[in-house]
């Protein structure tokens, strides 16, 4: 690496330069996208904790509490809720963009199956089929790998609201040095044109009423797999459910964990 | 023999607001509303779920937010000016962002107003009713 600038210095810094701006530029105008859709997603909730306040203001005043005073009342605590579950996702996804990252062998099957108790656990009434296939391995940061699994897990649970019972199952296989994971769900699925909105922040597919949160949960996904240096994409059919696919690297099996600090001195002697 | 309005919102609550301000500004339109921007085109176009509304008057007007599910306000915006039937219609840009660069974009694809929803239920309440006032009261419509 240093001491490879010769005579072609000067357009390998002038490249390196453009590429570099391009960068900056590229984050910046990502920052500002996510910086307007916080700011909307945080004034719609202060107009509903406002405008109800105020209706239900009158309504005291006038001695007119009727009906809609309880539901007004319920619509400001819901904004509110709203509101800290947004600064929640927020906080995730900017701590997920730069948290130092461990380099660890993860057990992912454990992990799904984690996901899949506190979930069951969460909502007891509910029908749930959670299927996770054994023995699903990659390499990095535990605990981030299980952010974006629950993201993952908990989009896949959302959306199956309006089946009778929820039907999620991980699995996947090592390809070469590449584990293909896919998380499975048979909910109301998206349509397929809006695929790449899914996970940019705030680019919802659905309407509240269909269970859509924050807008931030597959924003988390993609950040974390990004992050482990893999890639994540989803496909579906409307009322067909989704899969979720997420590529992450695996330790190759010539390369034992302990060993890898002795890795490049050994190759020589 | 009254139009209806078409709202094109995705927030529960702001469907609620504006049907409540509708009411206060006097306003009895029948309000139809869809929530995202995939069905405001079936809506226009009777297409889809809107199949039966072939040959069904256009709204009266169309209240449109910017950031919807699925197909974005922008786009729905340039649909209705690129298409014969639609291109005429008077379209209201009612959005809680604030972003010069969205205001614009919406006059530049045809917005015929742009209103920013304010935070304070009183202005919204006032918003609302101009918006009212002006396309459905005073203005003439081209038929």
């Amino acid at each position: 690496m240093d001491g490879s600038v010769n005579g072609a210095g000067n357009d390998t810094d002038d490249a390196t330069l453009r590429a570099q701006q391009a960068a900056d530029s590229a984050a910046a105008s990502s920052q500002h996208a996510l910086v307007q859709g916080l700011a909307h997603d945080l004034r719609a909730p202060l107009r509903a904790i406002d405008s109800f306040a105020s209706l239900l203001g009158k309504q005291l005043q006038q001695g007119a509490v009727d009906e809609s005073s309880r539901d007004y009342l319920q619509r400001i605590r819901d904004a509110a809720t709203r509101m800290a579950g947004l600064l929640d996702a927020l906080q995730e996804l900017t701590a997920a963009g730069r948290a130092t990252l461990r380099d660890d062998d993860v057990d992912l099957s454990l992990l799904a199956e984690w996901i899949g108790a506190e979930m069951r656990d969460r909502a007891p009434g509910r029908e749930a089929r959670i299927d996770v296939a054994p023995g699903l391995a990659a390499r990095g940061d535990e605990h981030y790998l299980k952010r974006m699994l629950a993201r993952l897990m908990d989009n896949a649970w959302v959306f199956s609201a309006l089946r009778p019972e929820v039907e999620i199952a991980v699995e996947g296989e090592r390809v070469g040095d590449v584990l293909h994971l896919r998380v499975r769900d048979r909910g109301i699925g998206f349509d397929p044109r809006y695929a790449e909105r899914l996970f940019e922040p705030f680019g919802r597919l659905h309407g509240v009423d269909e269970g859509a949160g924050a807008g931030l949960g597959l924003a988390v996904a993609q950040c974390i797999a990004h992050r482990h240096g893999g890639r994540i994409h989803a496909e579906s059919q409307p009322g067909e459910g989704s899969v979720f696919h997420v590529e992450l690297p695996v330790r190759p099996r010539a390369e034992p964990e302990l060993a890898r600090g002795l890795h490049a001195g050994d190759r020589d002697g | 023999m009254d139009k209806d309005i078409l709202l094109v919102e995705d927030n529960p609550d702001d469907v609620e607001l504006t049907r409540i301000a509708f009411a206060e500004a006097g306003l009895d339109h029948r309000l139809e509303v869809v929530g995202d921007g995939a069905q405001a085109l079936d809506y226009l176009f009777a297409r889809g779920a809107y199949a039966h509304r072939a040959g069904a008057k256009l709204p009266a007007i169309v209240l449109l937010d910017l950031n919807l599910p699925k197909v974005d306000g922008r786009e729905v915006l340039e649909a209705i000016r690129a298409d014969a039937a639609t291109h005429k219609l008077p379209v209201v840009v009612l959005t809680t962002s604030t972003e010069p660069f969205d205001v614009d974009a919406s006059y530049q694809l045809g917005a015929n107003s742009y209103i920013r929803k304010p935070v304070d239920f009183e202005r919204f309440v006032w918003a609302v009713k101009q918006v009212g006032l002006y396309w459905l009261v005073l203005n003439h419509a081209p038929e």
